[in-house]
């Protein structure tokens, strides 16, 4: 007995030494004034210089440490930012896009950087560009931070295929009948076999790349006051119209770098486009290395008048810093003063916000810049940025969504389009206000629902387990309650607690950049939105068919591959391995990967649909071809499936398939009366977890579509992800959170209570 | 028992169409630096490229570091992931206690639980325990809780062996304790070897955690140093898919390696699901 209390104590030393090796991964205690910085991703070629240049900011200001933390790669960077801000870390100094600034603003999250500014002696506003600085004042005109780099929205152009149209070269002050005349003759079928080869222009078209359009024809996004849209005047719809032609009548456009990332190599640098644009000069770092033909850039040609639009970092100190006068001082001297500004340039990232350095060598002789490369100081007269309100980020979502009808399918025609545009946002804007006058969560009501609801489960569990066991039985129940515990606690502290917390989240209006304790009180008020947003209803469809195509599809495939694997051979063992690697890559590399294998242009469906005559077809930008697209991959991804296919196969007893061929049965009756019966178990476990999975995808739609075109691909997940981390919405997005998880627990429920009627367990009762 | 040619020839186009997206990741990580898609180094006088291997691992930054950081991780959640959940799967299978299918609902429920839903509120635990930008987050959920599918797999196997095993051990006199410690864990080598496996591959190819918790440079894992390729303005495509060979090497060698073990847990789950 002695021994064997021993030897039970064995897994638990285990477990203890385990979380003592944990333990032991504690950070370092930091020292006394420590200014945190989240400015720059530690994969940039710029990440050690900008750690030599902490190095000195720390020998200049004595018993200074800085702390660089990296945001972790591009996809993400937004995200890390909201989650350390929720979680109230010491952050002193972050980068943001300018488009979220009036957010953070709204949120009261960033500090008024005035005062410090009032009192250095050494701050000339002047040194910064004037367009830039001002996009970084709230409305009382003070500054809350300053530019990291910008660029305003530009036309590249092959200087090559420009010679070739024999037309004149255009000047800066060019207009949008020079442009259509160029785009006309730089449009060329070379080979004759009647489809276009070089095209006038490759075409842009997110909304800060069509916005030009709409400025330069007199037309608006919003009313001066931001609460009222003006997308269905003629200047707006008129854009769109232009567009529209030259993409569908004129046929002299094509589309370029539609998705987020830009992974794939477009017409332009294919030399198969004479203009690209409008977009900013982060291409010039992707340019660089093109040798085949010459190439340089252009101001926007101008319609009514000139205008573009400006994409642009800032730098800014959350309200929460610690060391506000370190943030300060790191800004001025180290992230905007001129070594660092200069480097900045160097690598391509933009143009400096410190006027010296971009008038200096850096930015004006960089031999990865375009021989024009002034245009990006030139055309800044012209230049302006997007609206600054709190929600432009979803009002850009909306419009974007509608624009990929209009450019990208061309399902919906200009005004149509313009009109969607303007009803979506108007509504948008409306239900935005008469969500004001929230009341506050009282501060321990989130600890009281935490509380209750742990001890309603302790209550549920005690009141429902029943009558004691005898005594010859307390001794397992006490060891097996032991054994749970590891579990039970993770359960409860990761599990079901964040869960009871998301729930009252979804009764709040609260946004991941207040302080967790500020939340506002709703009611049902997110799950009345639910039922009425139509951008969740389209969600809703494209994942349930999404769904209701990969998981057959899936399954099919799957068993087919399992009927084909099973009997064991050499070739059989390497075709399983094929088959089954797919299913072990991490989703993000599944989805980089299949970007090139789905691309329209040099796309590897493409390229061999070409090869056999065959239309390519736009994959990921047709709102038919895209759900079936990502039912497509998850298809390439159903190895788990096959084996347990497989497994299931090679344990049906072969005495069954052997009478049954006796008894005459061919191959096909065989499946459908011994196989199939004996593989519904393995089926349904396939069917169950199959669905609980395609209702999740995420990462895919993520990397590959960000939802598009329109709302085609915007799955459930994704739209709780956007609406809690890019529209600041926490309670809508644990709202879409609890409706998805109450249609899953309706489905698995419903695939079980099925079972009845089609599974079979051979020889042993369900249990 | 030889297969029919057709059979054969069905069997090489499955495994075809199957490898050549990965294959056309290697082809593309081997493409001149700046061409992108086109210009193919199969194609006739094509020159293939070997060094964005070397640039895109200089790019990553120091990789011995991150190969070192990622196996920390990954090792120590392999061993979280088998104590919790073999505990607990053979708690659930073959003891008596009360609350017992009641809890094992919670167990199989909480796999409909979108991983989203809990990001923040367990990020606000982990800041309120101090460990932001350490790797407890990415840990300490494989120790206690574990993946609900891999206490439900536990269950399975261990349902599946004879029951005289308990009553065996019960007569001797040992303790629940015991008898899992000293007999039926060592029969459950397989599904350990196939959990530790999956566990392997999920924290190998994890972004997500890794992406929220950890900032400092220098604790970064393979997957955030590969998703800083993303970035708008300095994409190589080849360099992406060449730092994308190489994290996706080591699993696939695992695999390669442990086919067998991987089946025979497989074949478990599938069998008594």
């Amino acid at each position: 007995m002695r021994s064997a209390g021993s030897a039970s104590l064995g897994p638990m030393f285990a477990a203890a030494s385990f979380l003592t090796v944990a333990l032991m991964l504690q950070p370092a205690a930091a020292q006394e004034r420590t200014l945190t910085a989240l400015v720059e991703d530690a994969t940039l070629v710029s990440w050690p210089v900008l750690e030599e240049l902490a190095r000195d900011f720390e020998a200049r200001h004595a018993g200074v440490r800085v702390e660089l933390l990296s945001l972790g790669g591009a996809s993400g960077t937004q995200d890390k930012v909201k989650f350390m801000l929720a979680g109230d870390l010491p952050l002193d100094l972050i980068r943001i896009d300018v488009t979220e600034a009036a957010a953070f603003l709204a949120e009261e999250a960033l500090l008024d950087l005035q005062p410090h500014f009032d009192a250095d002696v050494g701050w000339d506003p002047s040194s910064i560009f004037s367009a830039p600085l001002a996009a970084c004042r709230d409305a009382e005109e003070h500054l809350f931070g300053l530019p990291q780099t910008f660029t305003p929205y530009v036309m590249y152009v092959n200087r090559d295929l420009l010679a070739r149209t024999g037309l004149a070269a255009p000047g800066a002050d060019w207009t949008w009948e020079d442009f259509l005349a160029l785009a006309r003759a730089g449009t060329r079928d070379t080979d004759g076999d009647g489809r276009t080869d070089e095209f006038g222009i490759s075409l842009t078209q997110w909304l800060q790349a069509v916005v030009p359009w709409v400025w330069q024809n007199g037309g608006e996004l919003l009313d001066a006051g931001g609460t009222r849209s003006r997308m269905d005047e003629p200047g707006f719809a008129g854009a769109l119209a232009f567009l529209r032609e030259l993409l569908f009548e004129e046929r002299v456009a094509s589309f370029d770098a539609t998705f987020a990332g830009q992974l794939s190599q477009g017409l332009f640098q294919a030399g198969r486009a004479l203009f690209y644009g409008p977009v900013g000069y982060w291409e010039t770092y992707r340019f660089q290395h093109i040798d085949a033909f010459a190439w340089d850039v252009l101001p926007l040609p101008r319609g009514e008048r000139a205008a573009t639009s400006v994409a642009m970092g800032i730098y800014v100190v959350p309200r929460t810093a610690r060391e506000p006068e370190l943030a300060y001082a790191f800004l001025r001297e180290v992230l905007c003063g001129m070594r660092y500004q200069q480097l900045m340039a160097e690598i391509g990232n933009g143009v400096p916000g410190l006027v010296a350095a971009a008038r200096s060598e850096s930015f004006l002789a960089n031999p990865a810049a375009p021989p024009s490369v002034e245009v990006f100081l030139d055309v800044m007269d012209d230049a302006r940025f997007m609206p600054p309100l709190a929600n432009w980020r979803k009002i850009e979502s909306l419009c974007q969504a509608e624009l990929e009808g209009v450019l990208l399918t061309g399902a919906t025609s200009a005004a149509a389009g313009a009109r969607a545009m303007a009803a979506k946002t108007d509504a948008f804007l409306g239900r935005e206000r008469a969500r004001h006058g929230r009341r506050r969560l009282p501060s321990g009501a989130m600890a009281l629902a935490l509380s209750v609801s742990l001890l309603a489960l302790g209550a549920v569990f005690l009141a429902r387990r029943g009558p004691a066991p005898p005594a010859a039985r307390a001794r397992e129940e006490r060891h097996a309650y032991g054994m749970i515990t590891l579990w039970a606690l993770g359960f409860v502290a990761f599990l079901f607690g964040p869960a009871v917390v998301s729930l009252v989240l979804s009764l709040c209006e609260w946004s991941p950049l207040r302080p967790f304790g500020d939340m506002g009180f709703v009611g049902g008020a997110n799950y009345a939105r639910l039922a009425s947003d139509p951008t969740f209803h389209a969600s809703l469809s494209a994942t349930a068919a999404y769904a209701a195509l990969a998981v057959p599809a899936g399954l099919v495939v799957a068993l087919a591959l399992a009927l084909l694997l099973r009997s064991p051979s050499t070739l059989a063992g390497i075709v399983r391995t094929a088959c089954y690697v797919p299913a072990i890559l991490s989703p993000v590399i599944v989805a980089a990967v299949w970007r090139f294998v789905f691309d329209a242009d040099d796309g590897l469906i493409n390229r061999q649909l070409r090869a056999f005559g065959a239309a390519g077809v736009a994959w990921l930008r047709e709102p038919n071809a895209v759900v079936p697209a990502f039912a497509l991959m998850a298809v390439w991804g159903i190895g788990a499936q096959m084996l347990v296919f497989l497994a299931a196969l090679q344990a049906i007893d072969p005495a069954l398939e052997e009478a049954a061929r006796v008894d005459g049965a061919g191959p096909w009756r065989r499946f459908w009366h011994v196989i199939l019966p004996a593989l519904t178990p393995v089926v349904l476990f396939n069917l169950v977890t199959g669905t609980i999975a395609a209702f999740q995808v995420f990462a895919q739609p993520y990397v590959m579509t960000q939802g598009g075109p329109g709302d085609a691909s915007r799955f459930l997940v994704l739209y709780l992800y956007e609406s809690g981390f890019r529209h600041l919405d926490m309670g809508y997005a644990s709202a879409i959170a609890w409706v998805l998880f109450v249609i899953l627990g309706v489905l698995s429920l419903t695939l079980l209570a099925s079972a009845r009627h089609w599974v079979h367990y051979a020889g042993r009762a369900r249990g | 028992m030889s297969a029919t040619t057709g059979r054969r020839i069905a069997l090489v186009a499955a495994g075809l169409v199957f490898a050549v997206p990965l294959l056309y990741m290697i082809e593309v990580s081997l493409h001149a630096e700046g061409h992108g898609l086109s210009e193919s180094p199969l194609a006739l006088g094509g020159a293939v490229h070997f060094e964005n291997y070397a640039r895109a691992l200089e790019r990553m930054g120091d990789f011995r570091r991150l190969l070192f950081n990622t196996v920390l991780v990954t090792v120590l959640s392999i061993v979280g992931q088998l104590a919790c959940c073999s505990l607990a799967g053979f708690a659930f299978a073959r003891l008596e206690f009360r609350g017992r299918d009641g809890l094992f609902l919670l167990v199989v429920a909480t796999m409909m639980l979108p991983d989203h839903v809990t990001a923040i509120p367990r990020f606000l635990l982990f800041r309120w325990m101090g460990a932001v930008d350490t790797y407890y987050p990415l840990i300490l959920p494989t120790v206690l809780g574990g993946a609900p599918f891999f206490i439900f797999l536990f269950r399975q196997y261990f349902l599946s062996l004879p029951s005289e095993l308990s009553e065996a051990a019960r007569v001797d006199g040992a303790s629940p304790l015991r008898a899992y410690w000293s007999v039926f864990l060592p029969l459950a080598r397989p599904m350990l070897a196939t959990v530790a496996i999956f566990t392997f591959l999920a924290t190998w190819n994890d972004f997500w955690a890794p992406l929220i918790y950890l900032s400092s440079p220098e604790k970064r894992t393979l997957t955030l140093a590969l998703a800083g390729f993303h970035q708008t303005y300095n994409t190589a495509v080849e360099h992406m898919m060449a730092a994308a060979t190489v994290v996706v090497a080591p699993c696939i060698l695992v695999y390669f390696f442990t086919q067998r073990v991987f089946l025979r847990g497989v074949r478990v789950a599938a069998t008594k699901g």
